[in-house]
């Protein structure tokens, strides 16, 4: 009678929370090491690809695919960008009243989304972003496909100012870490436990008095109006916005923050894909012409070869042979022996 | 007094009538079986009970309600719990959170409550996980609380089946061949651990193959026959039963 409780958990849970500290204290001394503005900068991107990519994961908890992450992402940026210049609000005041519209506007969409699940959906959010995208461009009032220029920096708050990359850099990393925190009290408690049963079996789930429908459109609602704010400190950061910036490849490279680090590991798989996504890069300068088929060529690869993605492959490395199958067979035996004699 | 009342219930699967005006009641704290041959449609019964399918024509009262046409969610939360025929478990789990998981429905502190960890979500919690150490005893399966459903044999996902079912904490449950895939002295086991869950107050309607078991467990059994219920008493009649040797006949199952 050992293991009487979910020791294995506990300690990897444990050993997860100890990484994101570690990550999280060196994030904070960074950038005071760093003299370019420039990795600075790729640093913000690196935490909003990670926020994005967490939303992601947060959907695939539930056995959702989304192509559609930007989709919340624009309507952030354009809501907040809206009350900011055309109505006069304070970035403060314009935050959590973008957090109150991508709510309202999550909850209608995704009642309606959520009711299909597997290729459906997929297809459905895929269309949404390009719809989002079109509508941005075409409705003058948003600025059409010109986008809108000169969007204030966020207003200082008493002495802090937000100027430098490196305020900017601490305002987007105060807000990943509030998001963590948030996502990792879900994941960790009954609604994460539901979330992934009905990713396991839909099923099971159902005859447990789970409603697939609720705790899906929840996920939704939820990791909408993450990238809804991510969308909102992006618009601030950069200053001005176009559709464009919400095209195509940016849901793709959301998807595969998540996929290349680690598909299971929805916090921090996130967060290894997208430091490697936007420095590896940087650092072959060569395929920068050729990236996006460099990048798809890393996701087939991925996907067939590592379908655990870094982290998955860095906990249970692959291992093919005969014996390490069979001892792994004959461990479970021993085990089930145990379990009869006592 | 009458639990689950099952009227008239005819299914159609394109062309193919599955079960054809299909009656019978069961009694609280009851132990019914429902044998047939292949393709009886003992399964498909189950699916309609536990609202996988809605019948054709006919209608499933539950407490005295009429739980046909609900969702499957909504009638678990009722208190209906059922395994499957085939392994379904939460394969990429451990057995321990298997059970867990089953406990979802009996939650009463407020969800937020729980994000925050406040006493009184943590002390829920801590409760829930005692349960579910006490259920993976009950059943035999502590000494492997730590490892993935996947990693289990056939037979032991059964167990870990109910098990996930018993945590539900239904007033009926629906057992699709329980002891299929087990060797004689898990088989005997198990009858003894069902007939304790009936002790724990709980209904048991089963379908099983193994004649020994349902002879040996059931109150009263239900016979159908290519969609059709042939007849229905206790083990000894069924036993006995003319028609039923028939239906088995060249089986010599009985
Ligand atoms: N979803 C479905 N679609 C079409 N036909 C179905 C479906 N489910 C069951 N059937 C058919 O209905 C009939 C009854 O099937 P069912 O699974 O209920 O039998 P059963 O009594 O459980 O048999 P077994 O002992 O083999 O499990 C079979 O002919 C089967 O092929
Ligand atoms: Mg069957």
């Amino acid at each position: 009678m050992k293991l009487l409780n979910n020791g294995v958990n506990d300690r990897n849970s444990r050993l997860k929370l100890g990484a994101i500290i570690v990550a999280l204290v060196a994030l904070i001394i960074l950038p005071l090491c760093i003299e370019s503005d420039y990795i600075k900068h790729l640093l913000i991107m690196v935490c909003i690809g990670t926020i994005l990519g967490m939303t992601f994961s947060m959907l695939y908890s539930t056995g959702l695919i989304t192509l559609g992450a930007a989709a919340f992402y624009a309507v952030g940026a354009y809501t907040s960008t809206m009350l900011v210049t055309s109505a006069g609000l304070s970035f403060w005041a314009a935050l959590p009243l973008t957090v109150i519209v991508a709510v309202v506007l999550s909850l209608g969409f995704g009642a309606i989304f959520v009711r299909n699940a597997g290729v459906a959906f997929v297809i459905i959010t895929l269309i949404f972003v390009q719809v989002i995208v079109i509508a941005a461009g075409q409705v003058e009032f948003l600025g059409g496909w010109g986008g809108i220029m000169g969007i204030p920096r966020p207003d200082s708050l008493g002495p802090v100012e937000f100027t430098t990359k490196q305020d900017l850099y601490y305002l987007i990393l105060a807000i990943l870490l509030l998001i963590i925190i948030i996502y990792n009290a879900l994941y960790s408690s009954r609604i994460g436990r539901a979330w992934r049963a009905i990713k396991l079996s839909p099923n099971l789930a159902g005859t447990l008095g789970i409603n697939a429908y609720r705790y899906r459109l929840l996920a939704f609602v939820i990791g909408s109006t993450t990238a809804a704010v991510a969308g909102c400190f992006y618009a601030h950061y950069f200053q001005n916005i176009t559709p464009g910036a919400f095209a195509g490849w940016l849901s793709i490279y959301v998807q595969l923050y998540a996929v290349l680090g680690g598909l299971e590991f929805y916090i921090l798989g996130p967060a290894f894909g997208a430091v490697i996504m936007t420095f590896v890069p940087e650092y072959l300068r060569v395929v920068k012409e050729i990236e996006p088929i460099v990048t798809g060529v890393l996701l087939l690869i991925i996907i067939l070869f590592f379908p655990g993605g870094i982290l998955g492959t860095i906990k249970n490395p692959p291992d093919l042979s005969l014996k390490s199958f069979k001892s792994r067979l004959s461990r479970v035996k021993n085990r089930l022996s145990q379990g009869n004699k006592s | 007094m009458v639990l689950l009342e099952i009227q008239n219930i005819t299914k159609i699967f394109g062309g193919l009538i599955a079960l054809r005006d299909v009656s019978f009641d069961i009694n609280r704290s009851e132990i019914v079986g429902l044998i047939g041959p292949n393709g009886a449609g003992k399964s498909t019964l189950f699916n309609i009970i536990s609202g996988f399918h809605h019948p054709d024509k006919g209608r499933i009262l539950f407490k005295d309600r009429q739980i046909n046409g609900l969702q499957v969610d909504r009638i678990a939360r009722m208190g209906i719990g059922r395994i499957f025929q085939e392994p379904t478990l939460f394969m990429q789990e451990t057995i321990f959170e298997n059970v867990l998981s089953g406990f979802h429905r009996h939650y009463r502190e407020a969800a937020w409550k729980a994000l925050l960890h406040t006493p009184a979500a943590n002390r829920e919690e801590r409760i829930k996980k005692n349960k579910a150490i006490e259920i993976l005893e009950f059943m035999e399966l502590s000494a492997l609380s730590g490892e993935l459903a996947a990693n289990l044999p056939h037979g032991r996902q059964r167990v870990l089946a109910i098990a996930i079912a018993l945590a539900s904490e239904p007033d009926l449950l629906l057992l699709d061949e329980p002891v299929t895939g087990m060797n004689p002295s898990e088989t005997t086991t198990m009858i003894e651990k069902i007939r304790q869950i009936r002790g724990r107050g709980i209904t048991v309607l089963i379908v099983e193959h193994d004649m020994r078991a349902v002879m040996s467990l059931c109150d009263r059994i239900v016979v159908l026959n290519l969609g059709v219920k042939l007849v229905e008493g206790t083990p000894d009649r069924i036993k006995s039963d003319e028609r039923v040797i028939e239906a088995y006949l060249g089986k010599q199952v009985i």
